[in-house]
């Protein structure tokens, strides 16, 4: 039996966790090279100057404690109040502001395990609470410091570098994706006469965007979709160019720059070709 | 004038003026600041939808009519009552009417005094379940903190002393009701400073929460 070290829950022993959290390479290691400076200007910089939502938050919530029974965390968890979408604030922002940035790098360790990994920035919270809180904004907020300190589960960071240097979450180049969607299209003739995957053809009616894990490892999934579009009789398109992956994994760190990348490419890539419309998967 | 003259005449004359000088300008300049904050955000105003914003506001406003409010309902009865007792009690109060008919010579419809007696002692009942709600729940007494517990106590001697007052117990009544003003006022000149302003800051941000979901093409309530 573990007791974490969470200095600013003292006084509420019993609330503590019992089990360790799993080890996280991106978690462990990174925190080794924070310095307190550097924590507090990080924070000073994402929440320092309090923007409208972040106040509001602050100013409004009055710590009834209803916002609990919409998360999932803590409802599969016995009912535990660590969980509860305002106790998540209570253990990251707000003392985070009480102790003015100030705070060590176990606490930014703690904080990520708490924005990463026990909270799903699923909006549920925001439709139980009598004020409708935007606590998820505040969890994003906490994210995007972690993340600009560089602690972030090793996993989520992967998947946010291969955005940053490939634009689609699995590290496949634009030789591989052009190459998977040929392949994909001699495969399917072998049921379908004339199948085609259209790539690239200026002014179609859909341009298809799969999730970056289709053509690497679920390629039966373009499959389908490509004949169901031949038998539905649509003008589509996958774009032959980079930005075809409609997921957008830097969102979760609150990567603004990745994040918008990606955005922008799938739109770019929608205006070349013309399409009147984009259909993404999920 | 002895002590006690003196000082009923302080709250009663020129603190009455500065109480609501400071709540009243202190609550527009709270809003304006808040306001103008997020005209400078890219996605509050635009996405402003007054629609499912005033669809929020109202199903959060009537008891029992969004999901969480019924899924909760001695805490829903506790609250509503508590709410609304709050802010009509001192408002229709007979000897608040008195008191603004001595001033101004305006006055509007009251509550007898049976009803009010009993709204009061809602308000006081319900501070108290409030209270220990917040010690014995474990979600909420985790998110507790002394301000928390003071700005419950804001709300609550107001209306304790008000009780006492009108029945005379305890202390004397001019003593009470000095007290009793004294806590009103600072009840009031506490909205735009504390927590307490979730009395304008709810209209907000349900407005904001309201947009949101009617873009996702949801409800929240």
């Amino acid at each position: 039996m573990v007791v974490e070290k969470q200095g600013f829950c003292r006084e509420y022993i019993e609330f503590l966790r019992k089990r360790a959290p799993n080890p996280d390479i991106g978690l462990d290691e990174t925190i080794k090279e924070l310095t307190p400076e550097k924590i507090e200007k990080t924070i000073k910089a994402v929440i320092g100057g309090r923007s409208a939502r972040i106040k509001t938050v602050l100013d409004t919530c009055v710590h009834c404690g209803l916002c609990a029974e919409a998360c999932q965390w803590y409802l599969s968890n016995d009912k535990d109040p660590t969980y509860a979408p305002v106790a998540k604030m209570r253990m990251t922002i707000w003392e985070m502001i009480k102790r003015d940035g100030k705070v060590d790098a176990e606490f930014i360790k703690q904080c990520a395990r708490i924005v990463f990994t026990e909270c799903n920035i699923c909006h549920r919270c925001s439709m139980y609470c009598p004020f409708g809180l935007d606590i998820t904004f505040i969890i994003g907020m906490v994210r995007r410091i972690c993340f600009l300190l560089g602690v972030v589960p090793q996993r989520m960071m992967d998947q946010d570098h291969a955005h940053a240097t490939t634009l689609n979450q699995v590290w496949m180049s634009q030789n591989d994706w052009l190459d998977a969607m040929q392949w994909l299209e001699e495969e399917a003739g072998a049921g379908f006469k004339n199948i085609r995957i259209p790539i690239d053809k200026e002014g179609a009616e859909v341009m298809w965007l799969p999730l970056g894990a289709e053509p690497k490892t679920g390629t039966y999934h373009v499959d389908r979709v490509a004949k169901i579009m031949h038998v539905a009789g649509v003008d589509w398109t996958v774009p032959g160019k980079d930005c075809w992956d409609s997921s957008n994994m830097a969102m979760f760190l609150r990567d603004f720059v990745t994040m918008q990348r990606i955005v922008r490419g799938l739109y770019e890539n929608a205006f070349r070709l013309r399409v009147r419309r984009l259909a993404l998967t999920e | 004038m002895d002590f006690l003259t003196s000082i009923y005449n302080f709250v009663r004359g020129p603190f009455v003026w500065i109480t609501f000088a400071v709540f009243i300008g202190g609550s527009i300049f709270k809003l304006y600041n808040l306001i103008s904050l997020a005209k400078k955000e890219k996605v509050v105003f635009p996405f402003i939808d007054w629609k499912g914003a005033l669809k929020s506001i109202l199903h959060w406003l009537v008891p029992f009519a969004s999901r969480n409010w019924r899924k909760r309902f001695v805490m829903t009865t506790i609250t509503f009552l508590f709410h609304i007792c709050l802010v009509v009690t001192p408002i229709f109060l007979l000897s608040h009417n008195i008191l603004w008919y001595e001033s101004w010579g305006i006055t509007w419809w009251t509550l007898p005094e049976g009803v009010a007696d009993i709204m009061t002692l809602i308000v006081i009942i319900a501070c108290i379940a409030f209270f220990i709600r917040r010690i014995f729940t474990p979600e909420v007494r985790f998110v507790s903190f002394s301000s928390d517990y003071l700005i419950l106590a804001i709300a609550f001697f107001p209306f304790l002393t008000g009780f006492l007052a009108y029945h005379e117990l305890i202390l004397p009544y001019k003593v009470m009701v000095i007290l009793h003003i004294l806590f009103g006022e600072i009840m009031l000149i506490a909205i735009p400073f504390t927590r307490l302003g979730h009395m304008f800051y709810f209209f907000l941000t349900r407005t904001y929460m309201g947009s949101n979901f009617a873009h996702w093409h949801t409800r929240d309530w």
